[in-house]
């Protein structure tokens, strides 16, 4: 029942909702004990003979608008309650969402996509179960059952009600008995699904190998023992599933055995009427929901909780990037004072970054190269504040970028990533991805200095074209360019490609390239890259390796240097030779 | 294909929805027994369902209402009330077992011949689908049939029962049931309308929370760009748009159910009630009338009523159901198979001499990735196939495996067609080590093995000491019996390589395809390896992609592809000497090694 207690700021706020379904929903608990009465009272008034016109209009109206009433009643707690279930779902739907997009990178590292997807949607259900299902059986068992029992005692014969009720309680122990049971197969059979679920992957994702040792009806038949296990274990669920229904049954047929004895001695000794017995039937038969419902209800609180439990736990996760009191709102300008003494990755006892310096002048370009691995990636990590927890400083306009906010730092920094992510939207509304409000005209101005431009119009859809899981699949080049588009819209006052034109041949390369110098005057640039074709025009250029600066200087001093820049930049003529003459 | 499921979700037209069933109907067929079982006893659930009013009846009508009633008389009924009551329960017991178990072995049916299906479809099938696609359909479609049966048996249980309920109130008084089947157009009227609506809503919220769950999936992918461009506040904005916009649909299921669900059946049921005691009450005013007929029309009336709630209920999971089969359909009918050999096909290959003769390939039928290949591979020879990327190293590799099928020239072994082998036999002769070495979970053992339960321990032992694999094999705890989680990766790309190697070797086959590894493979295995490839090839006939040059230095022939064309062909010192495009490639690799 703790559940509950804790779902409480939500039944409070919702408190209005809540007592007008309680409410309808006692009403329609009492009104329920009517029909009973009244097939009752018409049975004994006709096996009397005493049943005038008058007496039987009467009580068929009572009857029909008893009918009507218990409509109109039960539309509206349903609508209630289940309307309310649903918004407590929609609520902690929220939070979850914002308290996911204000987490840092080792929340998201901690805790895989498909894990917070299964939090966010089965543990929701679970909830809702609690909120709509978990309300309803319990109100209405407690309603239902008791106002039922009262009535059986009070109209008809407490000595009869004694006897009838005896086998009930055993009706919620079997649910809540059989409910246990089958919970615990049925995790059994959904590991087994789930072992199923592997081994298709695995045999759809090992094709190839399969078809090349033609180990195609081996497979099949290992394919057939999970399947075969499936059934097994979804068979145990069933011997248990089976027996809900018939269970019930029979419990409820002890009670009838027992009213029918009973009662039957009682009319016989003139103590009730045969109306009176009618009405008791009808009565029992109402009180098999309560009871059984009082079972479900313990399995449903069970599982909510467990759900909550696990919301609740993401929920008090902590992002370790937060927001100085007081923190400057002006946006970033002036010269980059980059100064990281080390630098190491939250669970890494080895060094990422080491003593590393380099100052950027407002308007100036760096350029950062090094082997994958190198750490030029981390350099920018630190910049755009993924991690907050190093030693050193790096400054912008002589204040440290910690001290900015968020807004000021980030809004003002395009950095065009390794991997692009493009939303499923249309090529337009990942362009204007930082601001949906701007123009065409601004979106195909980027798209142009991007020199993507050209390439969109060819789309079927041009700038409508959908993009992502579920549009069209564009290159690998043409994504990149498309994230560069992106960062140029926003103006930026920094902006980072970070090996983002890997994917683009030299020409393309040169054009951007020599575009963005253009319109970036006064406006500083760092370009990551392992072409030294990107960063040889930079003001300087350092050379990573392992988390250090081995190499620095320009482009033409680099190259006196005879050392890694040197060998690269050869490297990669030559290799500019084979692919020009593959063109 | 994405889009075509798409189109799916709208709607399908009332005739094709039947086709669909249809066909999803016959894998039930072999459990047709274990089905007309269950039809068999749903019939006596409602047979025994209605027997239990009419005891009540009859002991009201024949002893209650005449007075006194001994005592005997009062257990008989009870005993026999108790008795009709266990054997409804016994009833009711074994229909849902049978029913729950023959849809389980249906689905199963099903399961079997969907992946018998896909293990017959050809490499451009699994080339051009994605794999989670493939996957969906074989795992949860199929378990969503399990809810579409369950559909079927609530049907079932429903029709029977309201036919029955409504046969014993025939048979009890033919008038008052004529009577209450006025309610049956105002039934139709409810079913019919809260079919259009709920179907509707049903669909609508169904959608909407896929779209939901997209942009939650979505978001958690493309956090770092979003907080990258500060969207975090203009994400949830969106965000809470769409989950407010699931709400609203799920709010007007909420409403569509309380209006037209169980509340309007039982308001009906009711209203029943009243026309039951209505028509006797009037009919007793004038003559005295047995009582306990009118409990047992009450009685009826509810089970009459009763089933509808859950059957209206279950209509829109028939929609899910109808969807996922149609789904399910679309692989079953797809005829991307795999290349077909000659119907006689008995060939064996003996020397393994491997020869292409002017062979052209396409992928799409219209751009050829081949044109005109010709080399000849003698037994125990071993020619190299370099090139960039898309140059058709990798073309080659499929037409000569039979993934794809080639369309013009000849591909011969041992001079007789490729077509006249049998699959069987290609395969087991051929070992193709792939680029990526892709491990299954099991053992190491398991792994070398592949399935082929002709292959020994002692030859697994062997093969794996053949190519060295030995060594890091028994270090591990467990040797060979030592675990490979999902898709090995507890091991390196080079230990995966030895694996695989020796899955290959120990096949002993003729004919042998190296495509290598372009990943970085750390320097410990890379001489392993390489030494490795080297003794796999003695006395083998060879094809290998190479990227780095100076592993095929010693091949008997090079050959230069561009473009699907061969546009360089010699042996090592030949290409050097004749300086062109290979010249260039050996150097730049120079040096990169130097760097």
């Amino acid at each position: 029942m703790g559940i509950f207690k804790r779902l409480s700021w939500f039944f409070k706020q919702e408190k209005k909702s809540y007592m007008i379904g309680v409410a309808g929903l006692l009403i329609v608990a009492v009104l329920q004990l009517i029909p009973p009465r009244i097939i009752g009272i018409v049975v004994d008034e006709i096996d009397t003979n005493t049943i005038t016109q008058e007496s039987l209009t009467f009580w068929l109206l009572i009857l029909a608008s008893t009918a009507v009433f218990q409509y109109v009643l039960r539309y509206m707690w349903r609508v209630r309650i289940w309307g309310n279930a649903a918004k407590l779902e929609q609520i902690v739907r929220k939070q979850l969402y914002d308290h996911f997009t204000n987490m840092d990178n080792q929340f998201f590292q901690k805790y895989r996509t498909g894990d917070l997807m299964a939090h966010a949607t089965n543990d929701l259900r679970g909830l809702r179960m609690v909120a709509g299902g978990g309300i309803l059986t319990m109100a209405d068992a407690l309603s239902v059952g008791l106002t039922t029992l009262l009535a059986m005692v009070f109209i008809v014969d407490w000595r009869l009600t004694l006897l009838a009720i005896i086998p009930l309680p055993f009706l919620a122990l079997a649910s809540r008995v059989l409910g246990r049971k089958l919970h615990l197969r049925f995790r059994d059979a959904q590991a087994a699904f789930s072992q199923l679920n592997d081994k298709v992957q695995e045999s759809i994702q090992g094709i190839k190998v399969i078809k090349t040792f033609g180990q195609e009806k081996e497979d099949i038949e290992e394919f057939s023992v999970q399947t075969d296990n499936v059934v097994l274990k979804n068979k145990s669920v069933y011997k248990i599933d089976s027996l809900f229904d018939p269970t019930i049954t029979f419990i409820m047929g002890i009670s009838y055995f027992l009213t029918i004895l009973v009662g039957g001695l009682l009319i016989s000794g003139n103590e009730i009427s045969i109306g009176d017995f009618v009405t008791f039937i009808n009565y029992i038969g109402m009180l098999v929901w309560p009871m059984f419902a009082i079972g479900r209800l313990f399995n449903i609180i069970e599982r909510g909780s467990a759900s909550y439990d696990r919301i609740e736990n993401l929920l008090n996760e902590d992002t370790s990037i937060e927001e100085r009191q007081g923190a400057i709102d002006a946006p970033i300008s002036g010269e980059l004072n980059y100064a990281v003494d080390s630098f190491r990755y939250p669970d890494d006892n080895t060094e990422a970054l080491n003593s590393i310096h380099f100052k950027l002048e407002a308007g100036g370009t760096l350029g950062i190269v090094g082997k994958t691995g190198a750490g030029k990636t981390t350099i920018l990590k630190l910049l755009l504040r993924e991690y907050d927890d190093y030693k050193g400083k790096i400054e912008y306009g002589r204040y440290d970028i910690r001290d900015y906010t968020l807004d000021a730092l980030l809004k003002h920094v395009g950095y065009v990533p390794q991997d692009n992510y493009l939303f499923s939207n249309t090529i337009r509304e990942n362009i204007r991805f930082a601001d949906p409000s701007l123009s065409q005209e601004a979106v195909e101005a980027a798209a142009k200095l991007a020199d993507i431009h050209a390439d969109i119009v060819d789309l079927p859809e041009g700038y409508d074209t959908e993009v992502g899981e579920r549009g069209v699949s564009l290159s690998g080049g043409q994504k990149q360019r498309i994230s560069i588009a992106r960062a140029i819209l926003i103006n930026p006052e920094l902006m980072i490609l970070d090996d983002s034109l890997s994917a683009v041949d030299a020409k393309t390369e040169e054009s951007i390239l020599s575009g963005l110098k253009k319109i970036r005057t006064g406006q500083t640039t760092i370009i990551a890259a392992h072409r030294i074709s990107s960063v040889m025009h930079a003001e300087e250029i350092i050379v990573i390796d392992s988390g250090k600066i081995v190499e620095r200087g320009t482009h033409n001093t680099l190259l006196a240097i005879d050392g890694w820049y040197k060998d690269m930049f050869e490297q990669q003529q030559l290799e500019r030779k084979i692919e020009g003459g593959d063109e | 294909m994405e889009q075509e499921e798409l189109s799916k979700r709208r709607s399908i037209p009332f005739k094709e929805q039947m086709t669909i069933i249809k066909r999803i109907l016959s894998f039930a067929s072999p459990y047709r027994n274990q089905f007309i079982l269950a039809i068999f006893f749903s019939i006596a659930l409602a047979v025994t369902n209605a027997a239990l009013p009419r005891i009540i009846q009859i002991f009201i009508d024949d002893h209650l209402a005449a007075g006194a009633v001994a005592l005997q008389t009062i257990l008989f009924f009870a005993g026999l009330h108790l008795g009709v009551t266990i054997l409804r329960m016994t009833v009711w017991y074994f229909e849902l077992y049978i029913f729950n178990m023959a849809s389980e072995k249906t689905v199963q049916n099903i399961r079997f011949h969907l992946f018998k299906k896909l293990h017959n479809l050809g490499m451009r099938f699994f080339d051009q689908t994605s794999t989670g696609w493939i996957i969906t359909r074989a795992t949860n479609d199929t378990e969503a049939m399990k809810d579409f049966w369950h559909v079927f048996l609530t049907i079932m249980q429903g029709v029977f029962g309201v036919v029955i309920s409504l046969g014993a109130m025939f048979l009890l008084d033919v008038t008052v049931t004529l009577w209450i089947l006025i309610f049956a157009p105002v039934l139709l009227l409810v079913i019919r309308f809260y079919q259009v609506y709920s179907s509707r809503t049903y669909r609508e919220m169904k959608s909407k929370l896929s779209l939901l769950n997209t942009k939650l999936a979505e978001t958690i992918n493309g956090m770092s760009v979003i907080k990258q461009f500060r969207q975090e506040r203009r994400l949830q904005k969106e965000f809470e748009e769409t989950n407010k916009s699931y709400f609203d649909s799920r709010f007007s299921m909420v409403r569509i159910n309380a209006l037209l669900l169980s509340p309007v059946i039982n308001m009906l049921y009711t209203l029943s009630v009243v026309l039951i005691l209505a028509i006797f009450g009037v009919e007793a005013l004038n003559s005295p009338i047995e009582v306990g007929i009118i409990y047992a029309f009450t009685s009826y009336a509810n089970d009459f009523f009763r089933p509808l709630t859950r059957l209206m209920d279950s209509l829109s999971l028939f929609q899910d159901g109808v969807v996922s089969s149609s789904r399910i359909l679309t692989v079953m009918d797809n005829e991307e198979y795999v290349p077909e050999q000659k119907d006689d096909a008995n060939a064996k290959v003996k020397d393994g001499k491997v020869e292409f003769k002017n062979v052209s390939f396409s992928y799409d039928g219209e751009n050829n990735v081949l044109n005109d290949i010709s080399f000849t591979v003698n037994p125990g020879e071993t020619v190299a196939l370099v090139g960039h990327t898309g140059s058709g190293k990798s073309s080659i590799i499929n037409v000569l495996m039979r993934f794809y099928e080639f369309q013009k020239g000849e591909v011969l072994i041992d001079g007789q067609s490729i077509r006249e082998f049998p699959i069987r036999e290609l395969r087991q002769r051929t070992g193709l080590v792939l680029q990526d070495s892709f491990l299954f979970y099991g053992t190491i053992k398991d792994n070398i093995r592949l399935m082929n339960k002709a292959i020994t321990d002692r030859e697994i032992i062997e093969a794996a000491r053949f190519v060295q694999a030995d060594q890091f094999i028994e270090d591990l705890p467990g040797q060979y019996n030592a675990r490979v989680v999902e898709r090995g990766a507890s091991f390196s790309s080079g230990q995966k390589q030895l694996i695989s190697f020796a899955s290959t070797i120990v096949r002993d086959p003729k004919i042998l395809i190296l495509d290598e590894a372009t990943a970085n493979i750390d320097t410990e295995t890379e001489s392993l390896i390489q030494e490795g490839l080297e003794r796999m090839r003695q006395g083998r006939t060879t094809v290998a992609i190479a990227h780095r040059l100076s592993t095929i230095r010693d091949a008997n022939q090079i050959l230069v592809l561009d473009k699907g064309h061969i546009v360089e062909r010699g042996t090592h010192d030949e290409l050097i000497s004749s300086g062109g495009l290979y010249k260039d490639m050996y150097e730049l690799q120079n040096i990169g090694l130097q760097a």
